[in-house]
């Protein structure tokens, strides 16, 4: 990212702070969830975007903070906080094994392994009644206050607030990590594993931390999404799901963090738009799609960045 | 009943089974193998050919019609998208088809669903399928049979399809090296839409035969892609054989889970598939680790 950018993000986050202030609750439930997704989203760019790491499972993560928070705040009557970190924690440590079994393999076998406990989940999501709620779920999830002032992070607003919090430290870690050397590892791996195995780095153990710090805060996402929505399902650890996060991260634009919060907003309003417009938004949705495919390889976020980079060509070269 | 009986019955249960997998995943694997497209729209096609089927064996009154029509219309579907949008890609990585698939998939999806309604519609088997036959004094489905017939059939065809015909060959030689059998004067492109075609082909024909079974509906496309993903996933991406025998271990694992274990039945599969990539990262006839 250039570092003229850089005052624009700035710009974003304090519009996002002050959006309360402006939109209506509908909006606001609706631009909280667009940034729960677009964390989700952000999480599986550091696999997919810059290590290669294509992830066909990445709802597990999703689904595994939600339910983890979910239990966690009906069952323990922790403080949200707590519950939701708790749950992301928790997501992490369980990647660190799901990662060491999934990089045994590489390519397309790595995709169908990270589908396979996904879908592992999924199966015992189901089966697991007394912790999951089988088919039903879980229902009734409260946000219970914390005792050291949290309390005002349980109403409507201040919830808003706690994930927007989340996603800029999120963006602000990631975009840390893949400044560092480990991230410059990572793009090697992206770019050529056996190259940067040559240099004596021990890939693995980075794919197994990438994976880790990945599931984590997709985790992070699924934990917010449960007190959020109130409910958690098995369609959170569904492989549909998984699908559209790789969507949403291919059409805002991969290996740039930004793009991918974008792609899920983009997702989240043309679902919403489309769907008040026609019973066969889904028709439309594909559509769009395709056509991403055939003319914007780049995403969302490659088109703005291209045309801005375009003007300022135009203005250095311009009289 | 007799103990010999039930393993009987359950046997033929679980090939017929297969057989439906293995229309699934032979067409999944080829396209693999030929382009390095992953097909997630094949479930949807798979639904497709259902549906397709539905209203042919209705419009016609003919189940025989509709079985060989069907699949036919949704091949040239396939291979139509092939040539006007999957051919412009070739260029690309992995994720541009990926999206592109996915979309086709949901279009699909929604298509069936603006064009049949999202009632789950019954497909009768052939009046000279419908009946019941004994096998050691059981009950059993004809149909069924008539699945496992089939499967064979269609499973040796292909293999000699691929073995001995001009076309097979040209297949496997753009599966090894597409640039050298492009050197070589073989029509490249007309390969890659040819296989693609009968990839899809393949699903519908899978779709169409479950349909008197299961019933054409909309939810069959969303379940039934991850058992193909786990089918060539097993086998080997890429490899004829490896499909089959994903296919057999597959509608074994499933038939049996679900009356020995009916907790752990939807887990199995993949607990299966997970062992078998620890041992085998690239699947059990794969090249690829």
């Amino acid at each position: 990212m250039s570092a003229a950018l850089r005052p624009l993000l700035i710009v974003v986050v304090l519009v996002l702070a002050l959006a309360p202030f402006g939109l209506p609750p509908f909006a606001m439930t609706l631009l909280t969830e667009a940034l729960i997704l677009g964390l989700f989203a952000m999480s599986l760019d550091l696999m997919f975007g810059y290590t290669r790491l294509v992830s066909f499972g990445h709802a597990a993560a999703y689904g595994l903070g939600a339910y983890a928070s979910g239990w966690l705040l009906l069952h323990t009557g922790m403080p949200l906080l707590f519950a939701v970190f708790g749950a992301a924690l928790l997501t992490g440590v369980v990647a660190i094994g799901i990662g060491w079994m999934c990089t045994l393999a590489t390519g397309v076998s790595f995709s169908m392994l990270t589908l396979a406990f996904a879908q592992l989940l999924y199966a015992i999501s189901f089966k697991w009644t007394s912790v999951t709620g089988g088919s039903d779920g879980l229902a009734g999830i409260p946000r219970t206050p914390g005792p050291f002032g949290f309390a005002a992070l349980t109403s409507k607003i201040g919830f808003y607030y706690l994930v927007l919090a989340c996603l800029v430290g999120a963006f602000l870690l990631c975009f840390a990590l893949v400044r560092s050397p480990f991230g410059a590892v990572l793009r090697g791996i992206r770019e050529n594993e056996a190259k940067t195995i040559a240099l004596g780095y021990n890939t693995r153990l980075y794919k197994i931390a990438v994976v880790a710090v990945a599931y984590a805060l997709g985790g992070l996402a699924g934990a917010l999404y449960a007190p959020f929505a109130g409910f958690a399902n098995t369609e959170l650890l569904f492989w549909l799901l998984s699908g559209q996060v790789l969507i949403m991260v291919i059409v805002g634009g991969s290996g740039t963090l930004v793009g991918p919060i974008l792609g899920a907003a983009f997702f989240m309003l043309m679902e919403h738009q489309l769907s008040s417009w026609t019973e066969a938004w889904a028709l439309y949705f594909g559509l769009i799609f395709i056509a991403f495919v055939l003319f914007a390889p780049q995403g969302i976020w490659g088109l703005a960045t291209g045309r801005l980079q375009m003007g300022r060509l135009r203005r250095a070269s311009g009289p | 009943m007799s103990t010999v009986a039930f393993l009987l019955t359950q046997v033929v249960n679980a090939l017929s089974q297969s057989a439906l997998l293995f229309f699934l995943g032979v067409g999944l694997t080829l396209i693999f193998g030929l382009m390095r497209i992953v097909n997630f729209a094949h479930g949807a096609l798979y639904m497709l050919g259902a549906f397709v089927g539905y209203s042919l064996s209705h419009w016609s009154g003919n189940f025989w019609i509709a079985l060989v029509v069907a699949p036919v219309l949704v091949g040239l579907f396939g291979a139509a998208f092939e040539f006007t949008i999957l051919r412009r890609l070739y260029r690309r990585d992995a994720p541009a088809f990926l999206m592109v698939t996915f979309g086709l998939a949901l279009v699909v999806g929604e298509a069936v669903r603006l064009t049949w309604g999202s009632d789950a519609l019954q497909v009768p088997a052939p009046p000279l399928l419908a009946d019941v036959i004994f096998l050691l004094d059981e009950p059993f489905p004809l149909y069924r049979l008539f699945l496992v017939a089939t499967g064979i059939v269609v499973a040796v065809a292909i293999w000699q399809f691929l073995e001995r015909s001009r076309l097979g060959l040209l297949i496997r030689a753009t599966s090894q090296n597409a640039d050298m059998a492009s050197a070589l004067g073989v029509d490249v492109k007309r390969v890659r839409s040819s296989v693609f075609g009968i990839g899809c082909g393949l699903a519908a024909l899978g779709g169409m035969l479950a349909a008197p079974l299961v019933t054409a509906s909309n939810g069959m496309a969303a379940t039934v892609i991850i058992d193909a993903f786990v089918i060539v996933i097993i086998g080997g991406m890429g490899s004829f054989l490896g499909s089959l025998i994903g296919a057999l271990l597959v509608g074994f694992v499933q038939v049996f889970g679900n009356y020995y274990l009916p907790d752990l039945a939807l887990a199995f599969m993949y607990l299966v598939m997970l062992a078998i990539l620890m041992v085998r990262p690239g699947g059990l006839l794969g090249k690829e680790a």
